[in-house]
Parts: structure tokens; sequence; C-alpha cells
């Protein structure tokens, strides 16, 4: 009989049992979800990695002759180590748009099982000796490449023609980007391409010369101790880098995005089942007050306190398991999807959503640990009631004055009916702050949802059109001398200006902090490539010196005045310079310096490696076509090309912000529909005798509405340093080497969050208001307290 | 029975055949039955009846907070049973005072405040302080309701729809919750309401002492006028007894 009770209940504020349901939905379908996807990634991850052997370490060489290799792999450590061949090469396709690059990877030819095994998903082995290839499926499909096709290669300046005879995933490229301006893989330009090492080498000049190490440990040994034994036996070969797997750039951005999923895995549903949780609390809390007299008169039947505590947990219980059921289910259904979006940026052979009820059956005992503890502190009262006291009404709330009436002022202003609202608000103050954290939180989340929504314009807008003011960049295959930059493109018809760029990879270290970056050189009156400092203000190439990107200097921990060493391939022994300015950058993180400066210190006399160029638009394609195949050009990169694909990529995003800020109005709408459901069923005596006093439904509803944007609007006011704080979290755990999301408070994102929230309150009114008007005066009254 | 004078006084409020029922469940219960009644200008009406008698109903209905199930009223030649909830409101707002048994106060606000919010509604109302004053409760102005004690709350609630100054005071059981002399108190104060504004007002009681103070007396049994009668000389309140 109980239980039919308990429906009935529930029936009769279904509406605000229903939000709570949402919400514990909402927070279980984030939970299952998010984890599955974890789940199923790192799955698919570990196995790839396993299965190809992905290497442990990294080396770039200048060059070492192939034989060499073997004589490293007797280093204590080192397990197996292998060299080849890795070099970007342009494809030539007569009348693509844009350059489309591959880049060539050797496959040593006589080794069945090699590190770094490509995974061979469609087609026939490679022939030693043919002029074969095999490409990444996302380059095969972006290209809409089929089995057999011929794809002519831009080499040392030659055509040659390649068969594709199958597509293989490398662990190795599962995020394939070129360098790191792109921010994400683009298939449609870059793709990846494998080859026996037997035919590679006869088409550079390389010869019989590797020019990229890759190795893995023995069991027990760190990377940092085969480091320090392979470090100089590599210095004579030209070392450029040696980094190990973490810092290799797909499986670095794979980790990121996990470390991601993580935190949000934790903190998405923990946020949702706690406002769920207290909301729940708040209407059981109620209806145990409300119900005391029912109350004593089940205990009076002998209703033991268990069998009442039991009745009322059900209600919060029954909430629980079916928002964990839904959500579980949901969320199941959801992972199909976002698996399938993951799949689309991350290359792993075996990415697929599995079915796992897994993660149902956790989120249904999450949630029931969540409702049973709102149920059961909502409904404890009822187990210190005595049958006769309980049904007796109780004692009615006394009228107090508040603290906020020693300020004379402000409570003249106030009408009678402020007044009433305001001490409402101090008569229960547990709700009212809960109303203040929950509105708190439903404007961050949309103030937050909404910046990051529009910061990546900003982001662009900032970098192509103050930063990076060229339109074209032109990437060389070995540095030129000014003079030769100058001849080669200072009188190519269209330009208007060209400037050179020298791009230094080197290693700066700070105490005992290091971190490998690129300097780039820019000369002192440069006008294409701006820095720029917080407040715009634009910073000239310092002479002496180097100026950091903002995250740079934070992970070296410098500041201006500290003093870096730069080591760098190009010069033996490391140099000492001193940090003269700091910058935000949000694309990259580098650091600057005049460009001959750079080659001064450098000791390369006067070299650029690339060229910036201002120039009209319609002598672009010439540009492209002109150098197609040509020396000494290697990329031409133009930078309204990048701004479209970084659009298209912000948009397949945009779906997700706006999930998240109907989030935000569902946790608003549902915090402030339950918190007047509960006002409304305790002062339905009051409201009615106002209604009685001929004041019309929407004055009693201002009684009830006044005090909720009061405490809104303290909500809001709270919500602004708490997003603030949201968005520092959020940017600093978004931050990597390719772009670093600046915090930029502007009174539009708090304008826009205040217009949603005020929506999801103004929505929930009106459901109220209609509650409202279906007051009947008659009964209210004629019921004594 | 005609009151001397009758003729030149203006009717106020007039029922014609007024019936209301409710569906419980599966049972229709009929509260009136039928009642034709006149009330004028000025006047103090005492509706008497046992509990269950429809009193209540009907008082509910003049007071604008229910429609009828048939029957037609009027307030001044305004057909309240065609009135739209918002001129209902309207109703209420401006020509109704309303005091229940258990007087309804609002618990945070203070005894003055209680007041203020009456009169802030209203088109053409008193001073809020005054009429506190004048219900003798000056002095505990700043008081909330939980500190009054009852017969203070009622007089605070009679303040209240003064305040309005409705022409039609209408009060449900006002002595009900109160002892003999705070009751009294009550009745001078409703008294004082009718004679020194000339306002009508109504009384509903099934304590058949105050019926002798009222100008007319209405007799309620089983949802029907049963009786309707005038006193040739109303006492004043302090002579009531019960």
């Amino acid at each position: 009989m109980l239980k039919r009770k308990m429906l009935r209940d529930l029936m009769e504020n279904k509406l605000a049992y229903f939000a709570c349901l949402v919400i514990i939905t909402i927070g279980l379908m984030l939970y299952t979800s998010v984890n599955i996807v974890m789940d199923n990634l790192y799955e698919a991850r570990d196995t790839f990695y396993e299965e190809a052997r992905f290497a442990d370490g990294f080396a770039r060489i200048s060059g070492m002759p192939a034989a060499h290799v073997g004589r490293l792999a007797s280093l204590e450590g080192v397990e197996e180590i292998e060299g080849r061949l890795v070099k970007d090469v342009r494809v030539l396709y007569p009348d693509a748009e844009r350059n489309v690059y591959l880049r060539l990877v050797s496959l040593p030819g006589e080794k069945s099982n090699p590190i770094n095994t490509p995974l061979l998903m469609g087609g026939s082995p490679l022939n030693p000796d043919g002029r074969e290839l095999w490409v990444n499926p996302a380059f095969f499909e972006a290209q809409e490449l089929a089995l057999g096709d011929e794809i002519p290669l831009l080499v040392e300046g030659r055509s040659v023609p390649f068969t594709i005879v199958g597509t293989a995933q490398s662990p190795e490229f599962v995020y394939a980007m070129r360098t790191g301006r792109e921010l994400y893989p683009m298939p449609e330009t870059f793709g990846i391409a494998y080859l026996p090492f037997s035919v590679m080498k006869t088409l550079f000049r390389e010869q019989d010369r590797v020019n990229d190490l890759i190795f893995l440990l023995q069991p027990g040994y760190s990377f940092a101790e085969v480091e320090e034994r392979l470090k100089p036996r590599l210095e004579n070969y030209g070392l450029i880098s040696i980094f190990p797997r973490e810092n290799q750039a797909s499986n670095m951005i794979l980790d990121m995005e996990l470390q991601g999923l993580e935190a949000s895995a934790t903190a998405m549903p923990l946020l949702f089942l706690g406002i769920a949780g207290v909301i729940l609390y708040i209407l059981l809390k109620r209806m145990v007050e409300q119900q005391r007299g029912q109350i004593g008169t089940l205990k009076a039947f002998g209703y033991t306190d268990r069998e009442l505590v039991l009745h009322y947990l059900s209600y919060a219980l029954l909430l629980g398991f079916c928002g964990g059921i839904l959500g579980g289910f949901l969320g199941i259904w959801l992972s199909f999807s976002f698996t399938e979006m993951y799949a689309m940026f991350f290359q792993l052979p075996g990415l697929g959503s599995q079915l796992s009820y897994k993660y149902v059956g956790l989120g249904i005992i999450l949630s029931f640990i969540f409702s049973a503890l709102a149920g059961y502190f909502g409904c404890r009262a009822s187990l210190k009631l005595q049958p006769a006291e309980a049904m007796r009404p109780a004692a009615p709330p006394p009228g107090r004055r508040t603290r906020l009436e020693v300020w004379q002022f402000y409570w003249n202003l106030l009408t009678v009916q402020g007044k009433m609202a305001t001490r409402n608000l101090f008569r229960n103050k547990q709700r009212s702050i809960f109303t203040l954290i929950g509105i708190m939180f439903a404007f961050s989340m949309m103030a937050t949802t909404w910046y990051f929504h529009s910061v990546s314009d900003l982001l662009i807008f900032d970098q192509f059109e103050k930063v990076q003011t060229h339109d074209v960049q032109v990437n060389f295959i070995r540095p030129l001398s000014l003079k030769e930059m100058e001849r080669e493109l200072g009188r190519f018809p269209g330009v208007r200006r060209l400037e050179p760029m020298l791009e230094a990879p080197a290693t700066l270290k700070h105490r005992w902090l290091e971190k490998d970056t690129i300097i780039l050189g820019l000369p002192h009156d440069a006008f294409l490539y701006n820095i720029l400092t917080d407040k715009g203000e634009r910073v000239d190439p310092p002479r002496g010196g180097v100026v950091l990107a903002q995250r740079l200097a934070d992970e070296l921990s410098a500041r201006v005045g500290s003093e870096l060493y730069l080591e760098s391939y190009w010069i033996k022994d490391p140099l000492r310079v001193k940090v003269v300015g700091v910058i935000p950058q949000y694309l990259g993180s580098n650091a600057y310096m005049e460009i001959d400066a750079l080659n001064n210190l450098l000791g390369l006399g006067s070299m650029a490696t690339s060229a910036l160029l201002a120039m009209e638009q319609e002598a672009i394609p010439h540009l492209y076509n002109h150098y197609r195949e040509a020396e000494p050009v290697a990329a031409v990169e133009e930078s309204g090309a990048l701004l479209d694909t970084f659009d298209e990529l912000m948009e397949s995003f945009g779906y997700m912000q706006y999930v998240f800020a109907v989030f935000g109005f569902i946790i608003g709408f549902a915090i402030i529909y339950n918190s007047s459901i509960v006002s409304l069923s305790e002062r339905k005596r009051e409201l009615a005798s106002l209604k009685v006093m001929g004041m019309t439904p929407g004055e009693v509803l201002q009684v009830l509405t006044f005090e909720q944007w009061l405490v809104s609007i303290l909500g809001m006011l709270a919500g602004i340093p708490f997003t603030l704080m949201l968005m520092h979290a959020i940017s600093q755990a978004l931050a990597n080497d390719l772009y670093s999301i600046p915090v930029r408070v502007e009174a539009g994102l708090y304008i826009v969050a205040l217009l949603g929230t005020a929506f999801s309150i103004l929505v929930a009114q009106w459901t109220i208001a209609r509650h409202l008007r279906g007051l009947s005066l008659v009964e209210v009254l004629k019921e004594r307290d | 029975m005609k009151r001397q004078g009758e003729e030149t006084m203006k009717v106020i409020l007039e029922g014609k055949g007024l019936m209301k029922w409710y569906q419980m469940g599966e049972v229709k219960v009929e509260a009136l039955r039928g009642v034709d009644f006149q009330i004028f200008e000025g006047e103090f009406v005492v509706v008497l009846g046992p509990s269950g008698s429809g009193k209540s109903t009907m008082l509910n209905m003049i007071g604008g907070m229910d429609q009828a199930s048939a029957g037609e009223l009027y307030y001044l030649q305004e057909p309240l049973h065609l009135a739209d909830e918002k001129k209902l409101t309207f109703y209420r707002r401006h020509a109704v005072g309303f005091i229940f048994q258990f007087y309804n106060l609002m618990p945070n606000l203070t005894a003055l405040e209680n007041v203020q919010l009456a009169a802030e509604i209203a088109a053409n109302p008193l001073d809020a302080a005054t009429v506190l004053e004048e219900v003798g409760l000056g002095d505990r102005a700043g008081h909330f309701p939980s500190q009054l004690s009852g017969g203070e709350q009622q007089r605070v609630a009679v303040a209240r729809s003064i305040v309005k100054n409705p022409e039609i005071l209408l009060c449900d059981e006002p002595t009900g919750a109160l002892d003999f002399t705070t009751g009294i108190q009550v009745l001078k104060l409703l008294k004082k309401f009718q004679q020194v504004y000339g306002k009508t007002v109504m009384v509903i009681t099934h304590n058949a002492g105050i019926a002798d103070m009222a100008d007319r007396v209405f007799h309620m049994k089983d949802g029907k006028l049963a009786k309707v009668y005038g006193v040739e000389k109303p006492v004043a309140p302090e002579e009531v007894s019960w």
C-alpha cells in the first residue's frame, strides 16, 4: 500500500521529480559514455601499441650509415634499435588547390616484425624492388584513392610515380600531423606512406644513410638511462633530437585526450549527481514536513521507524534506480557516437564500441549511493517524531528581523513584498544557499561553454589578423641565404613584401628543466609576423636575448632576466641566452630572436628556412604552380586555407557546446522550479491569503520571484569568479605545446550567461505561475495550518 | 420582513437562485441549493447556521473566491457570476475585505507591514499606521505575528482588511478562535467600521449571540436560506453575550 502512496506522491510533483531524474540521467549518461569511450581508447591503444611494437624512444639525426645502426644495439638497456629514412615529399597532383604532402617512412625489408610495424589494413605486401607504397587509411580515404592507383611524388626535384598497393596504420601516426601548426590531422593535405628502405634509399641523396632511429628498451631500463648512453654516440651523426615515447607527437596528444576524458569522467557525473542529490534532499525534507500528520498516523498504526524510513528512502532510490538505468543505457548509446567521433581523429585500428554493462551497473550503484544519502538526510526528521506529536501541526515559523535590516537605506527602498521576500530568504538559509550555488553552477556552465565557443574565433582572429599577417609562408627544403631567397622570391609577380624567417630547432634549459622548441628568427622590422604582448603591443625581435612564449616560460619556470642554456645541432657547446621578454602565444609555443642575431649565435651566416610573403590574392595560385615541382621550396602554405579547415573542425565540435548549454539550462530550471515548488507548498496559505486580499496571480508570483531573483543575482555574481576559476582550470588542463587557450574575460560573455540563466529561471517561474493560478482559495484557507 | 425606509436603501449585493455543488469522487455534494437574498449598503448582516449549512460557501462566493454552479450574483448591478478571474481579482482588491477565523497573517511581516501590504495594492487606501492605531495596536506595530496573541493577530487582520477601504467586510467566524473578551474587542471594531465609515459588514458565525448586534440575520440550513429577519434594536457589541 505504501508503494501506491509513493507513486501517487511522485505523480503529484511529477515535474519536480522529473527534472531531478533528468539531472541524474545526464550525470550517469556522461559517466557511462565517457568511461566506455575511455576504455575503448585504452584498449585499442594498448593492443595496437603492443602488437605493432611501438618504439620506446626516438632520435632524429642528420645522417648515419645504415650499417652503423647495428652497433648501437649492443648498448646497455637497448633491446632493439632500427634506423630508417623519414622524408616529407610533395604529391604532384596537377590541379590540386592545395599542396598535398606525404611523409615517406622506410621499412626494413629483411625484418618480419620491425619496431613500429605498420598494420596492413588492406591490399598486398610491398615488393622490395618495385615503386610501391602503403599509405595510411585516412589519407587513402580523403584522397579517394583506390588500390593500384599511381601517384607521382616530387623526390629531390624529380617526379617519381608510385603505385599504391595497400593501406597501413602505424602506432606512430595515430594522430598524424605534419607540423605543429595544423593543430589536428588534415588527411586532405597530409598522409604517411611506407616503402622498403631498399627502394627509398635509391631515391634520396642520403643513399645508404638513415636519418631517424627508433628503439625499444630492455625491461628494467628507463629512457633517461639509455638516452645518456646513446646521446654521445649520436653526436657525431648530427643528433637533432632524442625523445621518449611520452613526447612523441601522436602519442602525446592521445595521452592528453585520455587524461582529459579521465578528468571529465569523474567531475561531470559528480557535479550532476551532487545537484540532483540536493534537489532530492530538499523535496523529501519538505514532503516529510508536509506529511507529518500521515507519519503520525502510520506510526500510531504500528509502522516501525525502519519501515517509514525505507518508505521515504524508496522515493529517492526509485529515482536513483530509474536515472541509473536510463542514464546507463543512454550512455551506452552515446558511447557509440562518441567513439565514432574519436575514430575520426585517432586512427586506432580496432577502435570500436564494445557493449559494456559494467558502467551501467557501477552507475546504478553510484546513483543509488547518492540518492540514498539524499533520501536519508531528507527523511531523517520523520524518525524523531512521536506519533502524538507528529499528528499535531508543526509550530509556525517565527518571523524574525534579518541582519539586512540594519541597513536602513536598503531596507526602506523595498516594498512590503520585497521585505517579505528578503526575510524568507533568511528564513530558509540552507535552501537559499543551495539555490545560490545551483545558479552559480548553471551560470558558470553557460559562461564557460560560451567562452570556449567563442574562444576559437578569438584565437584565430588574433593569430591571423594580428600575429601572422602574411598571406603565404614558403618553406625551403634547406636553409637559403637571404640573397638566394631574395633572388628566388623577391621579384615573383604579385609579391608586395618579403620577409625571411629562420626556424631553428633547439633545446632550452633552465636549472634542471629543459624543453625542445623552435626559435623563430625574425627581422627587426618584421611586419608579417608580429610578436605581441598581452596588451597587444608590438615587441621588436630582440638582438640580445630571447623572448619566450608564456607556456614555454612556465615550463622552464623562467622569467624576464632568467639565464637559459641553448643547445642546437648547429653548435657544439651550449650557449647562454637571457630572457628579455615573455609574451602570450596561443598557437604554438616558441622562442623569438632577431634573425641576424640568431644566425650569428648559431654560426649560420645569413640564412632563412622560410619566407613570409604579403602578396596579391590572384597571384597565389601562380606561386603554387611555379613551385609545385621546383627546388628549393618544400611547401607553400596559405594562411586562409588553414583558417578554413580550422573553422570546419570547430564546427564539428560546436554541437557539444550546445549540449552543455542545454545542461546548464536544465540545471537552472530544475533548481528554481524545485525551490519554487517547495516554497509554494510551504506557503500555500500565505499566498492564498494574498490572493484573497485582491492581489493578482502576477503579484503573488512576484513575492516568490522577487526572492528567487535576489538569490539568483547573488548566485550569478558568485558565478563570475567561479567562471574565472573554471576557465583557468580548463585552460590549464587543455594547454599543450600546440596551443594554449587564453582566459580573457569580456562583459559580453557574462551577458550571454546571464541571459541564458535568466531564461531558465523565467521558464521555471512560468511553470510555477500555472500552479499558482490553479491554487484553490477556498480549500487552502479552510484547512488549519 | 421589511425594514423602515428600505425602499430608499441601495442594494449592494443581490443573489438569485444561487446554487453550488461539488463533485466529490462519484458523489455530488450540494452546498447551496438555490439561495435568493439582497444586502443593502451600510448594514450589518449576521449569517447563522450549523456547520455544513452552506454559509461559508455563500460567503466565499460573495467574496469573489468561488463561482456559483448556477444562479446569479450581482455587486452593484455588476454580474459576478459572469466575471472572469481577472475581474474577480479586481473585485477582491477594491471592493472586499476578508477576515478569517485563523487570521492568515504573513508570518514574516510585522503587524504594520502586514497592514501596509494590503494598503499597497488598494486604489484608495487609508493610512496603515492610523488604522493600526485605531485597532489599538499602535504600540505593537513592529511585532511579528508569532509575537502577538490571537486577539491581537485578529485585530491586525481586521486592520489589514479595513485599510483597503473596501465597500464590504466579509468575516468568516472572526471570533471562532478567540476567548470571549478578545472576541468582543474584535466585534467592536467591526461595528465601528460599519458605523464610522458607513460600510457593509457580513459576519458568518454559528454563535447565535452575535446575531443580537446585527441589523439583519440570515439563518441557513441545508444549503438554503431558512429564515431572514430584521433586528429592531441592535445591541452594542459590549452587550453581546454567549
